[in-house]
C-alpha cells in the first residue's frame, strides 16, 4: 500500500474543501472495510485521505413519528442492531445489517460507506430502498437530498459530484400493517454476500394486496425496485397464484451477469423463489421479524 | 506530512508513537509495540486472526489503520493472564481441546472475551455468532463453542471448581 497525506476535519465544511482541493486524488474514510482491501490491493491510490469520523452528528440516529428515521452516513451496523426506533419500526434494516460480515466487520463498517462503495450486492440497499430512504448530501453548494435509487450510478460507482459527501439518510415512517423482511441467499451465513437478495415490504387489507414494494440486490449492475412486480401485485387477491406471478415478473426485470458465486440463470431462478419466500412469509399470520 | 502522531493505551498502558499513515493498528501492535500474540494471516479483514478489542469491542486489526485507532483504548491477547494466571476463557480452551495449530486462538479468545464482557449468559447460537468472523482451518469449531460456553458458566460463579 503507497503512502498518503492524512486528515481528520472536524465540519463538514472542512472536508468538503478538503475534497475539492485535492480533487480525484482524495479518498473518504468511514469504517474503511472495503476502502481498506481495495488500497492494499492497489486499486485505489488516494494521494490523501480524509477521515469523517471526527465530525460532530454523523454517526447519530434519531427518529420521530413525523419526521421518520435519520441516519448518520457513519453509524455502524452494530449500532443499527442497538436502535430501539428502527427495531420497532424498520425492522428489515436491521435484519440486513445482522447478516452483513461478522461482528468484526459490523463494529466498523457503516452504512453510508456500504452505500457509497456502490456494490450492487450491499445488503443494506435492499433494506434502503423498500423504505424508499433518501440520501442527504453535503458539497461545496447547497445541501441537496435525492432518492436512494439514484445515488447508484452502475458497478462501484455513485452519482455524487465533485467535493459531495453523504451525510444522512431520511426514512419515512412506514405505513401501519406494512410487513416484510429480507432473505439472503448465500453459501455461508456469515463473512459472505449475497447470491441474491431480496427484500419486500408488503400491506393487505380484505384479502387483498393493497401496497407492494420489491427490491433486488445483486441481480443488475444497481441494487433495483422491482416495480413491475410490484404494480402487478397491487390489487391482486392475496392467494399462492398472484404470489407466483409477480415473483415471475420479478426474474423478467432482473438482469443478473455469470460470475464466480452463481451463473446468471441460476440467479434468476434464485429471483423468483426467494421473491416467492419473501411475500408469502411476509404475509403468514404469525410472522414477526426478529 | 505523511507520518502522524498517535497516542494509544495498550493493555492498559499509554503508548505514544510517530506512525507511516498506512501503517494498520495490526502492524503497530506487532511491530512497534512487539505484542506478537495477535497474529497476521488473510490481511484482508476476512479471518480474524488479527482480532483485537478496541474500546471494548471486536475489531480486524489488519483493517483498520493505526492513525484511526488514536486515542482508543485495544486489548490484545497478552492481558488477558494475569500474574502467571490464564484467563477462565483461556483455562477452557486448553481443558477442553479447543486448540489444535493455535494460530486463530487469540482472536477466537478475544471474539470470545467481547461477547461474554456484553452477556455473560449466551446461547450456543449467540457463541457461534459472536465467533463467525474468526476462522479455524483445524475444523475445532465444536470444541471452541463448548469452551466458551463452559467458560462463561465459570465467569457467571456456576460450576465453578476452579477459581
Amino acid at each position: 500500500m503507497e503512502n498518503f497525506e492524512y486528515f481528520e476535519p472536524k465540519t463538514l465544511k472542512e472536508a468538503v474543501h478538503l475534497l475539492v482541493k485535492y480533487k480525484q486524488g482524495a479518498r473518504l474514510l468511514a469504517g474503511g472495510t472495503d476502502l481498506m482491501n481495495e488500497m492494499k490491493g492497489g486499486y485505489v491510490k488516494p494521494k490523501c485521505l480524509i477521515n469523517l469520523k471526527k465530525i460532530k452528528g454523523l454517526d447519530k440516529i434519531s427518529y420521530s413519528k413525523k419526521e421518520g428515521l435519520s441516519i448518520g452516513s457513519l453509524v455502524t451496523w452494530t449500532n443499527i442492531l442497538s436502535s430501539k426506533p428502527i427495531y420497532q419500526y424498520f425492522p428489515i434494516l436491521r435484519e440486513a445489517a445482522s447478516l452483513i460480515g461478522c461482528p468484526q466487520i459490523r463494529n466498523v463498517g457503516t452504512i453510508g460507506g456500504n452505500i457509497c462503495h456502490a456494490s450492487p450486492s450491499a445488503d443494506s440497499a435492499p433494506a434502503l430502498m423498500i423504505y424508499e430512504a433518501q440520501c442527504v448530501i453535503a458539497g461545496p453548494g447547497r445541501e441537496r437530498i435525492i432518492p436512494i435509487e439514484e445515488i447508484f450510478a452502475g458497478v462501484q460507482k455513485i452519482s455524487l459530484k465533485k467535493g459531495e459527501i453523504l451525510t444522512r439518510f431520511r426514512l419515512p415512517t412506514p405505513d401501519t400493517g406494512s410487513k416484510g423482511c429480507y432473505l439472503k441467499f448465500s453459501p455461508r451465513r456469515a463473512m459472505d454476500l449475497p447470491i441474491v437478495g431480496v427484500a419486500v415490504l408488503v400491506r393487505t387489507s380484505d384479502g387483498t394486496f393493497q401496497d407492494v414494494k420489491i427490491t433486488l440486490g445483486a441481480v443488475a449492475p444497481t441494487p433495483i425496485r422491482a416495480r413491475r412486480a410490484e404494480s402487478f401485485l397491487c390489487g391482486k387477491p392475496v392467494n399462492d397464484e398472484s404470489i407466483r406471478k409477480a415473483a415471475g415478473e420479478a426474474v423478467m426485470e432482473s438482469k443478473p451477469i455469470t460470475d464466480v458465486r452463481a451463473s446468471r440463470d441460476y440467479r434468476l431462478g434464485l429471483v423468483n423463489e426467494l421473491t416467492y419466500r419473501a411475500i408469502t412469509l411476509s404475509i403468514s399470520k404469525n410472522f414477526t421479524l426478529e | 506530512m505523511k507520518k502522524s502522531q498517535i497516542k494509544i493505551k495498550v493493555n492498559g498502558e499509554w503508548h505514544e508513537l510517530t506512525v507511516p499513515n498506512k501503517k494498520t493498528l495490526l502492524e503497530v501492535i506487532r511491530e512497534d509495540l512487539n505484542l506478537t500474540g495477535t497474529k497476521k494471516l488473510c490481511n484482508t479483514g476476512e479471518c480474524g486472526s488479527c482480532t483485537v478489542l478496541m474500546d471494548g469491542m471486536a475489531v480486524n486489526s489488519c483493517i483498520v489503520l493505526a492513525v484511526d485507532a488514536n486515542g482508543k483504548e485495544i486489548t490484545t491477547i497478552e492481558s488477558l493472564s494475569q500474574i502467571g494466571k490464564l484467563h477462565p476463557i483461556q483455562e477452557e480452551f486448553v481443558a477442553r481441546g479447543a486448540i489444535q495449530c493455535g494460530f486463530c486462538t487469540p482472536g477466537m479468545i478475544l471474539s470470545a472475551k467481547a461477547l461474554l464482557d456484553q452477556n455473560p449468559n449466551p446461547t450456543e447460537l449467540e457463541v457461534k455468532k459472536a465467533i463467525s468472523g474468526n476462522f479455524c482451518r483445524c475444523t475445532g469449531y465444536v470444541r471452541i463453542v463448548n469452551a466458551i460456553l463452559s467458560a462463561a458458566e465459570r465467569l457467571r460463579g456456576e460450576n465453578d471448581e476452579r477459581i
